[in-house]
C-alpha cells in the first residue's frame, strides 16, 4: 500500500490481482449478474484509487474494499428488486451464476438468488471472507443482533432451498 | 450444509479473467490521472512546464526525437493498436471528414475521398452525403458524383433529415438556422427564430411525411419546430453551455448534452428529465435506445436509467462518437495517440484500436456517421 501511494503502479497491480477475484465474486453472489459484479467490483477499486493518498496505511486495505463492494451489491440489489416491481417485463435477466459452475455451486448460486440482498450480503462476507458477526456488523454499521439474525434467517432458508431442490 | 462446504461452494464462484483485465486497464488508467498529493511550487512548475516544452520541440525535431514521440503516442495509446485500418468490425460505411477532406470507409476497410469537405454527414439511407466547405454546400453520392451545390456564408453542420422520398437539410451559416429541401431547392433562413448557437441541429427519426428538427438557440434554449409549416412545438428551458443533442431512434426523446448535466426531453411535450453528468462532449443513441456519452476521458453508456463507464483512455483526450449500424460497436477517437478505438458493447467487451489513422487520411478526421 504505502509503494502504492508513492506512485508504484506495480505495486497497485499487485494489491489489484490480489484482491480483484474476491471483490468479483463477492459481487456476483450478492447480486446474481456478471455485467453489474463487475461494474460494482470495478467502480470500488476506481474509489480506492481516488482515496489513495488519504487512506491510512494502519488499517487493512481489504475489510474497506470489502465494505464498498458489499454494500454496493446490496444497493444494486435492492434497485434492481424495485425495478422488477415496477415493470416485470423490463427487468434486465440475470447474466451470470447461470453459465459456471456445475453441481453443488451452481445450485447453492441458484438458492442464494432465493435470498435478499442482504441476507446474502452477510453470508458472503461471513463464509466468503470469514468475518466474524461483530465484523460484519461494523463493516456494515448494523448491530450485532441484525447480523446474527440475518445470519440465521439466511442459513435456514439457504437450507431449505437447497432442500427443495432435486439432486 | 456444514459451513465448511458453505465456505468451499462460495470459493468456487466463478471470475471473470476478460473482466479482470477491463477493470485493471481503467484503474490503471485512473492511477495514473491521479492527482499527487503534494504539487510542486507555481515556479518550479514553470520552470519544469519549460524545460518539458523545450525538450519535446528538441524531440520532435530530430529524427531519434521521432522515435520518443512515437514511444510516447504509444504510451497514450491503446496496446496492441492495429498499424492501419485493415476493416471494420462491423458491416456498414463509416463517413469521416477533417483536413484532408471527405472520405467514406467501407466495411473491408477501402477508402474514398469525395473532396475537399472538411464537414459532412449521411442522408437518412445512406445514399447521399452532404458536405459542407466553408461557403458551400455540396451533395454527393458515396462514390463522390456531385448532386447539386448551394453557395451560403460561413456554413456549418449541415444535417440531412426525412424519409426516402422527402428530405430535408438543415445547416447553420454563422449563426443563422437554414432549410434546404434534399434536392437542393427551397432554401430558406428560418425567420423570426433566434439564432442558433454552435451546436450541430438535429432532425427527428420519424416514419412519417413530416419534418421535426431541433436546435439549440445562442440562449441555451433547446427549439423543436417543424420547419415546413413554420411552427415551433415546444421552447426548452435555458441550458449552460450546450454542446450536443441527439434524438432517440424511436424519436420519442431528445438528449442535450450541457456543460453540468445531460437532459432527455420528451420529444411531444418537452419534459426534461435530467441526468447529472458532468462534461458530456458528445451523445449518441444506438438503435437499440442505449445511450453513449463521451467525457473528455470516458466513455459512459447510459442503459435502464443505470449509467456505467465503458471505456478510459490510458492517456490523451477523447473525441468523436459514433454507433456501428447493429449498434455492437462504438467508435471514439484519441488523437493525440493518432488512434481510432472500437468499444464492443453487445456479445462480449473487445476494444479494437487502429493506429497511424492521420497517415492513412492525410489528417486526423473527425467521425460523421456511420451508416449501413
Amino acid at each position: 500500500m504505502r509503494d502504492a501511494q508513492r506512485g508504484s503502479a506495480a505495486a497497485l497491480e499487485h494489491l489489484f490481482r490480489h484482491h480483484w477475484p474476491r471483490a468479483y465474486r463477492a459481487a456476483l453472489l450478492v447480486v446474481g449478474d456478471a455485467a453489474a459484479a463487475e461494474d460494482i467490483a470495478q467502480e470500488a477499486f476506481l474509489a480506492a484509487v481516488r482515496a489513495l493518498d488519504r487512506f491510512d496505511r494502519r488499517r487493512p486495505f481489504g475489510p474497506w474494499l470489502h465494505r464498498i463492494v458489499v454494500n454496493r451489491a446490496i444497493d444494486w440489489g435492492r434497485a434492481r428488486t424495485l425495478r422488477r416491481e415496477l415493470a416485470e417485463a423490463d427487468a434486465p435477466e440475470p447474466a451470470a451464476l447461470e453459465r459456471e459452475p456445475p453441481g453443488h455451486a451452481q445450485r447453492l448460486a441458484a438458492a442464494l438468488a432465493g435470498l435478499g440482498p442482504e441476507h446474502r450480503a452477510v453470508i458472503v462476507l461471513r463464509y466468503l471472507f470469514e468475518y466474524t458477526p461483530g465484523e460484519i456488523a461494523e463493516l456494515l454499521d448494523l448491530p450485532r443482533g441484525t447480523v446474527n439474525s440475518r445470519l440465521r434467517r439466511g442459513l435456514d432458508r439457504l437450507e431449505a432451498l437447497l432442500r427443495e431442490e432435486p439432486e | 450444509m456444514s459451513e465448511r462446504r458453505l465456505q468451499q461452494l462460495l470459493d468456487s464462484a466463478p471470475t471473470d479473467k476478460q473482466a479482470e483485465a477491463r477493470a485493471w486497464e481503467l484503474v490503471r488508467a485512473a492511477y495514473a490521472e491521479r492527482e499527487p498529493r503534494r504539487r510542486p511550487r507555481r515556479r518550479l512548475r514553470l520552470v519544469l512546464a519549460l524545460t518539458a516544452v523545450t525538450a519535446i520541440a528538441a524531440a520532435v525535431l530530430s529524427q531519434p526525437g521521432r522515435a520518443v514521440v512515437n514511444a510516447v503516442r504509444r504510451s497514450i495509446g491503446i496496446e496492441h493498436a492495429q498499424p492501419a485500418l485493415f476493416r471494420l468490425p462491423a458491416t456498414g460505411r463509416l463517413l469521416v471528414a477533417g483536413p484532408s477532406g471527405a472520405w467514406v470507409v467501407a466495411a473491408d476497410g477501402s477508402k474514398r475521398r469525395l473532396g475537399d469537405f472538411p464537414q459532412a454527414s449521411w442522408s437518412p439511407h445512406g445514399l447521399y452525403v452532404v458536405a459542407a466547405a466553408t461557403n458551400q454546400l455540396t451533395t454527393v453520392t458515396p462514390t463522390g458524383a456531385v448532386h447539386w451545390t448551394l453557395s451560403r456564408p460561413q456554413i456549418r453542420f449541415p444535417r440531412w433529415g426525412g424519409t426516402r422520398t422527402d428530405t430535408r437539410i438543415a445547416y447553420l451559416t454563422t449563426s443563422r438556422l437554414h432549410v434546404v429541401a434534399g434536392d437542393g431547392t427551397g432554401d430558406v433562413d428560418a425567420e423570426g427564430l433566434p439564432d442558433a448557437a454552435p451546436v450541430p441541429p438535429a432532425w427527428q427519426p420519424t416514419p412519417a411525411d413530416r419534418h421535426v428538427l431541433a436546435y439549440v438557440t445562442t440562449r441555451g434554449r433547446v427549439t423543436v419546430l417543424d420547419p415546413d409549416r413554420g411552427t415551433v412545438r415546444w421552447i426548452s428551458a435555458a441550458y449552460t453551455g450546450a454542446r450536443a443533442l441527439a434524438w432517440s431512434p424511436d424519436g420519442a426523446q431528445l438528449a442535450l448534452a450541457a456543460r453540468t448535466k445531460v437532459v432527455l426531453f420528451a420529444a411531444g411535450t418537452g419534459r426534461a428529465t435530467t441526468v447529472h453528468v458532468e462534461g458530456v462532449r458528445a451523445l449518441a443513441f444506438a438503435p437499440d435506445g442505449r445511450l453513449a456519452l463521451l467525457r473528455s476521458r470516458q466513455v459512459l453508456l447510459r442503459q435502464d436509467g443505470r449509467l456505467r463507464t465503458l471505456f478510459v483512455p490510458p492517456g490523451g483526450r477523447l473525441r468523436g462518437l459514433v454507433w456501428s449500424p447493429d449498434g455492437r460497436w462504438l467508435l471514439t477517437e484519441l488523437p493525440a495517440a493518432d488512434e481510432w478505438v472500437f468499444l464492443q458493447t453487445r456479445g462480449g467487451r473487445r476494444i479494437l484500436a487502429v493506429s497511424h489513422i492521420a497517415a492513412q487520411f492525410g489528417a486526423f478526421p473527425s467521425l460523421s456517421g456511420w451508416t449501413s
